[in-house]
């Protein structure tokens, strides 16, 4: 039994789940937002096409609600609800008992909330520039002079992806372990609220859900309480590895699956 | 061959709490073998264990020759099963079901209609399986138990939830699986009437223990061997105390007089010996025990 197919079974549950519908409407949500605000005040689109930092300015915009509520808020709904997609649907003892070692179908899953997540790093990004095009066309105002700074959104994108891995990672984990819903959402709204409180603190970077806002003071240049040199991307991949090696223990040390 | 052997299962859910006490299990290759037993008996405890989604505690338990422990996946890659409730994806369709699973067997597609077929849910498009009736998920269940073609059935109580026609058509399915596929099918029920039908063996389980274990012809044995003798007389009460002196457990009930089933001479015998000390014989009756009455006995 090859991760593939397994993956592929996995994909396949997430058809026109709650999770993939959250996916595709909470990417397209703050640019759709910025998309109207951009045509009501449409007078301005003429600054905008010779602003010399265009790009720049309405990306940071669009994540500025994102990377600190939206998106941690997002990655804990869409995380605990692909568990749940088996607890409600009473498949965890159909799914252990097919020819898959369980690291397998642990992994393969983990690689489905993955993917979506890129997914929804895609769509997010494709409608930042839907955002940025569209009203200029519409108006037929000139478009932005400046030239997408590709490498600057894949960075910053790679960035967001990596600080939300901590908390997919211990969702993900408490999702696997509890049969009610309310429990990861609970805990996952705790920590958050927990990290959200704590960003004026110097050490706030030991929070494990506070490491997307902190790349999004880093974009927008906003000072804030730690220490400049503090590389919280490499802490939020160390939490994100050490959620995950606890959270395949407890999978495997199951004394009941399903 | 036995394609499962359990022997020796105990298991606990709590140090207080034994649920299995030292089971044997044995379901031969080409059996429809009954699981039969109340509810809390332990069925659902040792077919769970059996599937691994249970960690064994004690004994052993043997798949298709080998131990389970170490030939996990090799041995679930040939059973097919339904455990309970019937485990669908409620926001996808028949087909699309089918196909989750058909991912991870790697079985061809067409296997999808073809199981879809056999459990008579070709027509259902695009409904979702959240919309099925309990009937409708009961046969999908089974389409899924039965996608990758198995050898080995593990259906955990099937017919719960269905009606009459559907208990009847459920069974028909299995009987056509086991006779034209040669398929093994374990099946556990609460209700003996229900798989008394279908099954050529049988293991009967209470209170975490086998009862009995055999085929179904040596349960019918049982059943003749614990027909009861009944004897109308004029006097009672002095035809039981000659009676006991032979047949300590002869009792008194209603007017007549019950013992063991006997065969033809002794019971000639005892009617003379009524008759020769002066006691009317009215009438002489076998009542036989129906097997439900069998199995309530034995798992009184």
């Amino acid at each position: 039994m090859t991760f593939i197919h397994s993956f592929q079974s996995e994909w396949l549950k997430t058809r026109r789940s709650l999770a993939a519908w959250l996916v595709i409407i909470g990417s397209f949500f703050i640019p759709a937002i910025m998309f109207a605000v951009r045509l009501v005040y449409h007078e301005k689109l003429e600054g905008d096409s010779i602003a010399p930092a265009f790009w720049e300015t309405l990306f940071g915009n669009c994540w500025q609600p994102m990377a600190v509520l939206l998106l941690p808020m997002g990655v804990i709904l869409s995380t605990s609800l692909i568990a749940q997609l088996e607890y409600r649907n009473n498949t965890w003892k159909q799914l252990h008992t097919t020819p898959q070692y369980f690291s397998i179908i642990f992994l393969a899953k983990f690689a489905v909330i993955l993917t979506m997540m890129l997914q929804f790093l895609v769509l997010f990004f494709i409608g930042i520039l839907l955002s940025g095009f569209v009203p200029h066309l519409l108006f037929g105002v000139a478009l932005p002079q400046e030239s997408i700074p590709w490498g600057y959104f894949m960075k910053q994108n790679a960035y967001f992806f990596i600080d939300c891995l901590p908390i997919i990672a211990l969702q993900y984990l408490i999702s696997l372990q509890f049969k009610n819903f309310l429990v990861p959402l609970g805990v996952g709204l705790g920590i958050m609220l927990a990290s959200l409180i704590s960003l004026e603190w110097k050490y706030c970077y030991w929070m494990p859900y506070t490491h997307c806002s902190l790349n999004f003071y880093a974009i927008k240049h906003i000072k804030g309480a730690i220490d400049p040199s503090v590389n919280y991307h490499a802490w939020a991949l160390g939490y994100f590895v050490l959620f995950m090696v606890i959270s395949f223990i407890l999978y495997i040390t199951q004394k009941q699956k399903g | 061959m036995n394609i499962i052997e359990a022997t020796n299962i105990t298991h606990y859910f709590s140090k207080k709490d034994k649920v299995l006490d030292g089971i044997h299990l044995s379901v031969k290759a080409g059996s429809i073998y009954g699981f039969l037993g109340p509810n809390g008996a332990g069925k659902t405890t040792t077919l769970r264990l059996i599937l691994g989604l249970l960690r064994k505690q004690e004994g052993e338990i043997l798949l298709f020759g080998k131990p389970f422990a170490t030939h996990r996946t090799t041995s679930l890659r040939q059973i097919g099963s339904l455990i309970e409730s019937p485990s669908l994806y409620g926001q996808l369709t028949a087909a699309e079901n089918l196909q989750v699973w058909q991912k991870i067997y790697q079985c061809p597609k067409t296997r999808i209609q073809t199981v879809l077929d056999l459990v008579g849910l070709h027509n259902t498009g695009s409904k979702k399986t959240s919309q099925f009736s309990l009937g409708m998920k009961q046969r999908l269940a089974i389409a899924v138990a039965l996608l990758h073609n198995p050898p080995l059935l593990i259906l955990d109580e099937p017919s719960n939830g269905l009606d009459p026609s559907g208990i009847i058509e459920m069974r028909e399915l299995l009987k056509m699986l086991n006779r034209e596929h040669g398929i093994t099918i374990l099946i556990s029920s609460h209700l003996l009437p229900e798989i008394e039908k279908l099954v050529t063996d049988i293991g009967i389980i209470n209170n975490g223990k086998i009862l009995f274990q055999g085929s179904l012809d040596e349960l019918i044995q049982r059943q003749r061997q614990a027909a009861t003798l009944v004897f109308e007389t004029n006097n009672p009460t002095e035809a039981l105390r000659m009676i006991q002196t032979q047949y300590h457990t002869a009792s008194l009930l209603d007017g007549k007089i019950k013992l063991p089933n006997l065969d033809n001479t002794a019971i000639a015998q005892l009617n003379r010996q009524l008759v020769t000390q002066g006691i009317d014989v009215h009438g002489i009756a076998m009542i036989e025990n129906d097997l439900e009455t069998i199995f309530m006995h034995l798992t009184k």
